[in-house]
């Protein structure tokens, strides 16, 4: 059953100076099973409208269809809980929610909320932990001992060991390092690929987007602008540019080859497939 | 949390929110002096009076003010539980059983609850037309003059100011955090106690370490653009003192010259 929102609207600080419009008569449906990459500028909504995903923000308007529930504007949801315990939600710089003694305690507190057993919750955060690559030497150590990329990773961690249905991330790799950011990016994949989890990424890097997603939705000013299979957003640049969004580097390149007179297939989507693409033609034409 | 209205700045444009600060704190001591002048009720009458027509001039909702008195209901009907049994002047009410109670502890509460009114208006009044910067340019320059006697009134202005700016930044926080942790299973309204105090350890571990880290940074970007205290420094805005200043510190100080003149009376 696909996610869907119906007409929904959010509205901050409602009746005061401050009063904020962050969702305007959101209408989307997102497929399970798929990685979603939810792009769009600094404060056009996407965190705003992945929070309805939890209900941690509830609509002010319209209805959200999420796994087996539905989410009514005006309405007390009910089994709050066991829905957040389905919807992981990570939030922007996850590494600030430590606060256990030790890392794996930590880890382990999310699933012992959820009614898990403590032993065998302290089994899943030890998964979860190696899930996301974190050495067992530091599961006994303060979290707050470690660096900023380990911090991330147990965070992550925790959210991982209530083992959701589906994973909400937003922007889970900003700040880490290249090699993090692979290695992180790597795992949602997997855990797409051989667990089947639905998730969703609010994003601003377009390579991660070309390179993990199934799907993009684009938010600008609290309304859907476009949403779309990444391969189509991608299959030339003009999407990007009517949005005002760089393409990935591979999408240039093969704007530049195009501009240079070779011809690139649409269906190319690697480094290797242009490059032996490009080889091909030049040896054709010497 | 997001409904915090005690000591919010509301941008809006009013001859209140346009008045010097320094004035404006002046005015506020002078109003808040003259609450304690047990000037009966005719006082309150008037000094209600004058809070209402500066809530008015501000352009501030009624429902602004409630919401910043609605926390100190709690403190009310405590007093007022505490007086039932502890004061026993004044002519009995009523009596159920071997407990009577007496009118003084309805009035003694009603007292207090009506200074609280007005020193909410009037604080708030304050703090809701004046930029914190401001608020601060003002309590620096009222703080001049204590200089002499080795007051140091910069880095008093400093604290203030730094305090009032992570006010905000800190409720953010908070909401986030409330949010990360409930997105992890936590329920702070409901649960055993032992789960409440894991929960609400839960959010004060990372607000604490999120403060410590937050006062670092700021202390080393202030180093950073050579920041000494002490040192003469001049300022961006520089406050001027207006017609419509003096006269609201007039009318503040013939306020509290008649609730001095209306206690002494009685």
């Amino acid at each position: 059953m696909p996610i869907r929102f119906e007409h929904v609207s959010h509205t901050y600080s409602a009746g005061t100076p401050y009063e904020y419009k962050a969702l305007k008569d959101v209408n989307l449906e997102i497929e399970e099973g798929k990685i979603t990459a939810v792009i769009g500028m600094t404060g056009s909504g996407k965190s705003t409208l992945v929070q309805h995903l939890n209900a941690l923000l509830l609509p002010e308007e319209g209805k959200i269809e999420i796994l087996d529930r539905t989410i009514t504007a005006g309405e007390k949801p009910k089994n709050l809980k066991s829905l957040r315990g389905d919807v992981g939600l990570v939030f922007q710089f996850p590494e600030y929610q430590l606060f256990e003694e030790t890392v794996i305690k930590d880890v382990a507190f999310g699933p012992k909320n959820f009614g898990v057993p403590e032993s065998e919750a302290v089994e899943r955060a030890k998964k979860a932990l190696a899930m996301v690559g974190l050495e067992p030497d530091k599961f006994e150590r303060s979290p707050l001992e470690l660096s900023g990329g380990q911090k991330r990773r147990v965070a992550i961690a925790g959210i991982l060991a209530m083992d959701p249905k589906v994973l909400v991330l937003d922007e889970p790799t900003a700040g880490l390092d290249p090699l993090g950011t692979v290695s992180m990016m790597s795992l949602f994949s997997k855990l797409n690929r051989e667990m089947h989890k639905t998730i969703l990424i609010v994003t601003h890097d377009m390579e991660q987007v070309f390179k993990y997603c199934d799907r993009v939705v684009v938010v600008e000013n609290g309304s859907i602008r476009a949403h779309m299979s990444v391969a189509h957003f991608f299959s030339d640049s003009s999407f990007c540019k009517e949005m005002n969004i760089l393409p990935p580097s591979l999408i240039r390149m093969k704007d530049l080859l195009r501009e240079a007179g070779f011809e690139i297939d649409d269906r190319i989507h690697d480094i290797d497939g242009l490059a032996s693409s490009v080889a091909r033609q030049v040896k054709q034409h010497g | 949390m997001g409904n915090i209205t005690l000591g919010r700045y509301i941008p809006l444009d009013s001859p209140i929110h346009k008045m010097d600060p320094r004035a404006k704190i002046m005015g506020m001591l002078l109003m808040l002096v003259a609450i304690f002048f047990p000037a009966g009720w005719i006082g309150y009458a008037i000094l209600f009076a004058a809070a209402a027509c500066a809530i008015i001039l501000a352009k501030l909702s009624p429902t602004f003010i409630w919401k910043a008195m609605k926390p100190m209901l709690y403190m009310l009907v405590f007093l007022l539980v505490i007086n039932t049994f502890f004061l026993k002047t004044g002519t009995p009410l009523f009596t159920i059983g071997s407990f009577t109670m007496y009118s003084d502890a309805i009035f003694q509460t009603l007292y207090i609850a009506v200074r609280l009114l007005l020193m909410v208006m009037i604080t708030t009044t304050l703090t809701a037309t004046t930029k914190p910067l401001d608020m601060t340019l003002g309590i620096e320059d009222l703080l001049k003059p204590f200089g002499k006697i080795g007051v140091p009134y910069h880095e008093i202005a400093m604290l203030i100011s730094i305090a009032l700016r992570f006010i905000p930044d800190l409720i953010d926080e908070t909401q986030r955090i409330i949010k990360a942790q409930e997105s992890r299973g936590v329920d702070l309204k409901e649960g055993k106690f032992t789960e409440r105090v894991m929960a609400i350890l839960s959010l004060i571990v990372p607000l604490f370490v999120s403060a410590f880290q937050r006062a670092e940074d700021l202390a080393n970007a202030m180093e950073a653009r050579g920041y000494a205290p002490g040192e003469e420094r001049t300022r961006y805005k520089v406050l001027k003192m207006e017609g419509r200043d003096y006269i609201l510190l007039i009318v503040c100080a013939a306020l509290l010259a008649g609730m001095i003149w209306l206690s002494m009376r009685s």
